[in-house]
């Protein structure tokens, strides 16, 4: 019982790392109508981006300022992706959408890979290790902070999107672009906006994920790892993704204690994309998604 | 458009994919290259071109399945390796290659079909999902079964394929066999967009309500979408398990899959003839690029290995997108275009 109670909790901690990078492809998809594949490899180059700063750079600089160095790294990396590549195909067809994807996917490794190098190397620590006991129960530290960030971020977006008259613009671009441009909604700032919050909540999330373990470009996998919760929350539903982390790392971390050994290892890696399949034949718009997916 | 004092006087004549007698002959001429080249040239060549024909099979498929249908397929690598690991089983178990390559292509279509059964509940992007799911799979499953089943981590060795006694294993032998199945994949590929299949695919893939009020069953053409793109891929596997005579997991990434579509863009998505100008561009800039990082590796200048694999990532990914925002229908467009120009010179094209 002990194990199980255990199992839940760490799998929730980790649920909600989840649920964070799941957010990051939520909030571009919400103003840019893009499923960004190469989410991943963006999380993975803002890790790298804090590694520079906190110690890349040769120099001791504290910590906060090293953050918020790397905070307006992110904000001119995504606001480069989206001028270079996305905003020259602006109103394209769902294909050469995706396929930007797929191709800034492996331009970013690559980049990554010629800057920094393939060796792994130990992420800044950013969070606190160790764990808190609650009775006989053990709880990360780091992945406790992460998750109550991941609720407090979610909340925070959710008013955004549903309050703020930016975040407002956003929701009306992701309904269409040619309505919201006869609205006099400047679709383009949306979507650079959609893209430099995609980058920053990625760049928190690796803060998150990684502080104090090891960094490398496979850290990447995440990305992949993060989309079915994204899909099962709904794509457009910032606060559906949080839960469908949650949902998501419980179910993987019981495949993993109960089923791993059964299957040599296989059910818990298989599990979030059978879970991804069953979730487009079953409910296509996810949890909490708007239900208007064309289908026949 | 056709130039002019070309005419016809049957239905056949009109409908031949080489309407001309010169492009029959230059047609010929090309194939008795092709086919004696083996005796002029040395095994590093013969082998490049193996390979890409091998490659150029793979690419047809996914010409079918994205290019004619529109259906995004990001699992074509996983699709091969799913041909490759059948034929290498199929071969350790004594069958012959002849019947392996068909084994091979049903079996991979069969599990393509697996994987497009989503097509019935949705489209697009979402679609492409569920591919990408079967990409990310593929080496999970191969390396959680028993090793006895399919090598796991370490691979299966695969047995040379034999005729009649003799072996096509050397370089030569199988070049002519791989040089055998490209050319019937090209003739699949260029005459598939003419037949009814062909067209209810292209109808799909331009508006499926459309399509649908025409009578075609939309779902069960995307369907054959993907099993006839995952025909070619099984073949293609089948074709790379014999070459490198031995298959692991990780040869069959999801980046071989962005290579993959990568060359079908580069060359063009809407025409047979992009499949064959992507793999040939896209394998000339790779060899290119080999070449010189060789010589750089050799004059000490500090590159490692690493470097050469994120260069040639990097240079793939520009290709792409360079290709997706100034010219979209690709090499295949821009050969037509030029072909025009000349044909037409000193007149203005248009």
């Amino acid at each position: 019982m002990i194990t199980l109670i255990q199992t839940l909790i760490d799998g929730a901690m980790v649920g909600l790392v989840y649920g964070l990078v799941a957010i990051s492809f939520v909030v571009i998809y919400r103003a840019a109508k893009i499923i960004n594949l190469a989410q991943g490899e963006v999380l993975v180059f803002g890790a790298f981006l804090m590694w520079t700063f906190t110690e890349g750079t040769g120099y001791a600089i504290p910590l906060p300022i090293a953050l918020v160095l790397t905070m307006i790294a992110c904000v001119i990396f995504g606001a480069l992706i989206e001028r270079t590549i996305f905003r020259p195909l602006i109103g394209q067809s769902a294909f050469t959408i995706f396929m930007a994807g797929v191709a800034l996917l492996i331009l970013l490794r690559g980049v990554a890979q010629l800057v920094w190098g393939a060796q792994t190397r130990s992420a800044p620590v950013v969070l606190p290790e160790g764990a808190i006991e609650f009775g006989p129960f053990l709880v990360n530290t780091r992945l406790l902070i992460g998750a109550i960030f991941t609720v407090c971020l979610t909340q925070a977006l959710h008013l955004f999107f549903t309050r703020a008259r930016l975040g407002l613009r956003l929701a009306a671009v992701a309904e269409d672009h040619t309505t919201a441009l006869s609205l006099g909604v400047p679709v383009r700032q949306a979507i650079a906006v959609a893209w430099i919050l995609g980058t920053v909540v990625a760049t928190a999330a690796a803060a998150v994920l990684l502080s104090g373990s090891i960094l490398s470009l496979g850290v990447a996998v995440i990305g992949f790892k993060a989309l079915p919760v994204a899909l099962l929350g709904g794509m457009e539903s910032i606060r559906g993704a949080p839960l469908a982390g949650l949902i998501v790392g419980m179910f993987e971390a019981l495949a993993a204690t109960y089923l791993d050994p059964l299957t040599n290892g296989a059910a818990s890696g298989l599990l979030p994309y059978l879970l991804m399949i069953a979730v487009l034949l079953i409910r296509p718009y996810g949890l909490f998604g708007w239900q208007k997916i064309e289908r026949l | 458009m056709r130039p002019t004092g070309i005419s016809f006087d049957s239905f056949t004549a009109e409908a031949r994919v080489l309407e001309t007698r010169r492009a029959r002959v230059w047609l010929l001429v090309l194939c008795a290259v092709l086919l004696v080249l083996p005796f002029v040239s040395g095994p590093w060549l013969l082998g490049q071109l193996s390979y890409a024909f091998i490659t150029l099979i793979a690419v047809y498929g996914l010409f079918v399945t994205v290019g004619m249908a529109g259906q995004i397929n990001i699992a074509q690598s996983a699709f091969v390796g799913v041909g490759a690991f059948t034929a290498a089983k199929l071969s350790g178990l004594g069958v012959p290659f002849w019947i392996v390559i068909p084994a091979a292509a049903l079996i991979t279509g069969a599990i393509s079909v697996l994987f497009a059964l989503p097509a019935a509940r949705v489209k697009g992007f979402y679609l492409a999902l569920t591919t990408l799911a079967a990409q990310v799979m593929f080496p999970i499953v191969i390396l959680a079964l028993p090793m006895s089943w399919l090598g796991g981590l370490v691979g299966m060795p695969v047995v040379a394929p034999k005729l009649f006694g003799h072996s096509l294993g050397g370089p030569k032998e199988f070049y002519w066999l791989a040089l055998l199945f490209a050319a019937v994949a090209t003739w699949c590929a260029f005459n598939l967009p003419r037949s009814r299949l062909g067209r209810a695919l292209r109808a799909v893939h331009d508006n499926d309500t459309a399509a649908s009020v025409m009578g075609i069953p939309v779902t069960r053409i995307k369907i054959e979408a993907f099993f006839a793109g995952a025909l070619f891929a099984g073949v293609a596997g089948a074709l790379t398990a014999y070459f490198l005579q031995f298959v692991t997991v990780s040869s069959f990434t999801l980046f071989a899959s962005v290579w993959y579509l990568g060359m079908l863009i580069v060359g063009g998505i809407h025409s047979p003839l992009g499949p064959i100008l992507g793999v040939a561009f896209i394998t000339i800039v790779q060899e290119g690029l080999h070449k010189i990082s060789n010589l750089l590796l050799q004059s000490d200048s500090g590159i490692g290995g690493g470097a050469v694999f994120s260069l040639s990532s990097i240079l793939l990914a520009l290709c792409i997108l360079f290709a997706l925002i100034f010219e979209p229908r690709g090499l295949a467009h821009l050969w037509h275009t030029t072909k025009t120009t000349f044909r037409l010179w000193p007149f203005p094209r248009n």
